[in-house]
């Protein structure tokens, strides 16, 4: 039991978070550190107009963080469900669930979140003076909450084939080997097709997470104040175009090739024991 | 316990089309070592998986250790009672030897972590393999991992064991090292369905052995009455076949 503790344990858990991450194992970090040489050295020589820009997008970055992963963690869950649905044996929940799939990927992701932000507001309040009820009535659309739930969705679509094709992809002798050992569907589920279903599905998921970095530039138009708008307000203010673009794209790239080094890192990782 | 702890009346089931069981009864005392043998497409795989309802059947009626195969909620608690082992072996991937031989023990029987280690580790010693607890299954060789999937469903404490044509899917020289496991177990006085084509383990390890052709069962006999003096002619037919090799 020691050496099991000392040894299995460790190596599961440093898969998932990452263990170290090296320059010499993967040289694309170089681009990495190219891109932030390239805006600290804009920052210090240039302070005029690049350290405003940086400064009074700050606020707009952070709002693009809180955005991108708030609504990754909530489109796994959505994916899960959506996935599971998908598969389900249960007609009316697998016909939910396909409904959900085919509709929102055919719809654009920038009108999907100009409905939710413009026309739920008048839903939910035309819903309160039916039902009477005042909070409803008076009730105004968040633009981030909007946002979210409006990515969530989308993105949730996309997730749920991501998942689906994943369980697929294990082989229906692991299912049947854990039921005929007396295993619930459920506990066969959580134990023995979704651990190996997940290891497949890293790299996708992982591209999502950088598609969904570059998409979250779409809630601007929704009254976010994200990186993207917060450039365009710097623009207009100060008409420099060139410079504001430049480094707002700079600052886009510096956090999706970090992403993609992770990625990249954990998708080596995945592959130690793929059968 | 009374009577046959595996008692198969008329059972029917069909694929589609084609009639893959046609009526099949068949009754297995506790102890019993029963070897299923017959062309391919002859229904006893599909017979074995019926056992354990892997697959559903159409008609008639399986009683496993007392209780009728028919109705969902009880199919886990039967399932406890039989252990399966799969030609492509279907050991969990992702889990080590031991966590594979451990997972079932933990969510089904409940045993505590130590109880399911220690009853694990001694069941790796039992197939002969103790020193790949810690291994992955793409790390072991196919006979290892058959090993190993009959010490999983061991670890179940299975009243039955059901083999689907174990062997297989082996290279030749991993054969006897599951043989041996097996045979190792018939001696110990398990209740065994064999579905194979290892005629020496039929021969040395069988209580009875059965026939099947198309859907049913055409003989059964006591292994030495079934390879030299069989009565039907299918039966001779099908031996001329795979014993002159």
């Amino acid at each position: 039991m020691e050496e099991r503790n000392k040894n299995a344990r460790p190596r599961e858990l440093s898969f998932v978070v990452g263990g170290e991450v090296s320059i010499r194992q993967d040289p694309w970090w170089w681009l990495v550190v190219a891109v932030a040489a390239i805006i600290v050295l804009l920052v210090i020589l240039w302070p005029v107009p690049f350290r405003e820009i940086v400064l009074f997008a700050r606020d707009g970055i952070l709002v693009t963080i809180l955005v991108t992963v708030t609504s990754y963690v909530l489109i796994i869950v959505v994916g899960l469900l959506g996935g599971l649905g998908r598969i389900s044996k249960n007609k009316l929940i697998r016909g939910i669930a396909s409904l959900y799939v085919e509709v929102v990927r055919g719809i654009p992701l920038l009108v999907q979140l100009i409905a939710w932000y413009f026309a739920s507001p008048v839903i939910i309040h035309k819903l309160g003076l039916w039902l009477n009820s005042q909070p409803l009535i008076e009730y105004r659309a968040n633009p981030i909450f909007t946002a979210i739930l409006a990515i969530t969705v989308c993105y949730g679509a996309y997730m749920s084939e991501i998942v689906r094709s994943g369980i697929q992809s294990v082989p229906k002798g692991q299912m049947e080997a854990a039921r005929s050992l007396g295993m619930t569907h459920f506990q066969a589920m959580r134990y023995v097709v979704l651990p190996q279903a997940f290891r497949v599905i890293l790299p996708p998921m992982g591209n999502e997470f950088i598609s969904l970095l570059k998409d979250s530039s779409l809630v601007s138009v929704v009254a976010v104040a994200d990186l993207t708008r917060r450039g365009r307000e710097f623009m207009s203010a100060h008409f420099n175009p060139i410079e504001t673009w430049f480094m707002v794209a700079l600052l886009y790239l510096v956090m999706t090739i970090v992403a993609a080094r992770v990625v990249s890192y954990i998708e080596k990782r995945s592959k130690y024991e793929r059968y | 316990m009374s009577g046959p702890i595996i008692q198969i009346k008329d059972v029917k089931k069909r694929f589609g089309r084609v009639e893959a069981l046609r009526g099949v009864s068949l009754d297995v005392s506790e102890g019993e070592v029963v070897v299923v043998v017959g062309p391919s497409g002859s229904g006893k795989t599909t017979l074995l998986r019926c056992m354990n309802r892997l697959e559903e059947y159409e008609e008639g009626t399986i009683v496993v250790d007392g209780m009728t195969l028919d109705s969902t909620n009880t199919i886990n608690a039967i399932r406890c009672e039989i252990g399966i082992v799969f030609q492509s072996f279907n050991l969990f991937a992702h889990l080590t030897a031991l966590e594979n031989l451990m997972l079932a023990q933990r969510t089904v029987r409940k045993r505590s972590r130590e109880e399911a280690a220690k009853v694990a580790r001694a069941l790796l010693a039992k197939v002969g393999i103790p020193e790949k607890a810690e291994a992955h299954p793409a790390q072991l060789s196919g006979g290892q991992q058959q090993r190993i999937a009959i010490a999983r469903a061991l670890a179940m404490n299975p009243k039955i064991m059901l083999f689907d044509e174990p062997t297989s899917a082996l290279d030749p020289e991993m054969i006897k090292e599951v043989l041996d496991v097996m045979a190792t177990l018939a001696k110990e006085g398990m209740t065994m369905v064999v579905v194979s084509h290892e005629m020496g383990f039929a021969r040395a390890a069988a209580d009875r052995v059965i026939f099947m052709d198309e859907g049913l069962i055409v003989e059964q006999a006591t292994p030495s009455d079934f390879f030299e003096k069989p009565r039907e002619e299918r039966t001779r037919l099908f031996l001329s076949k795979i014993l002159h090799l």
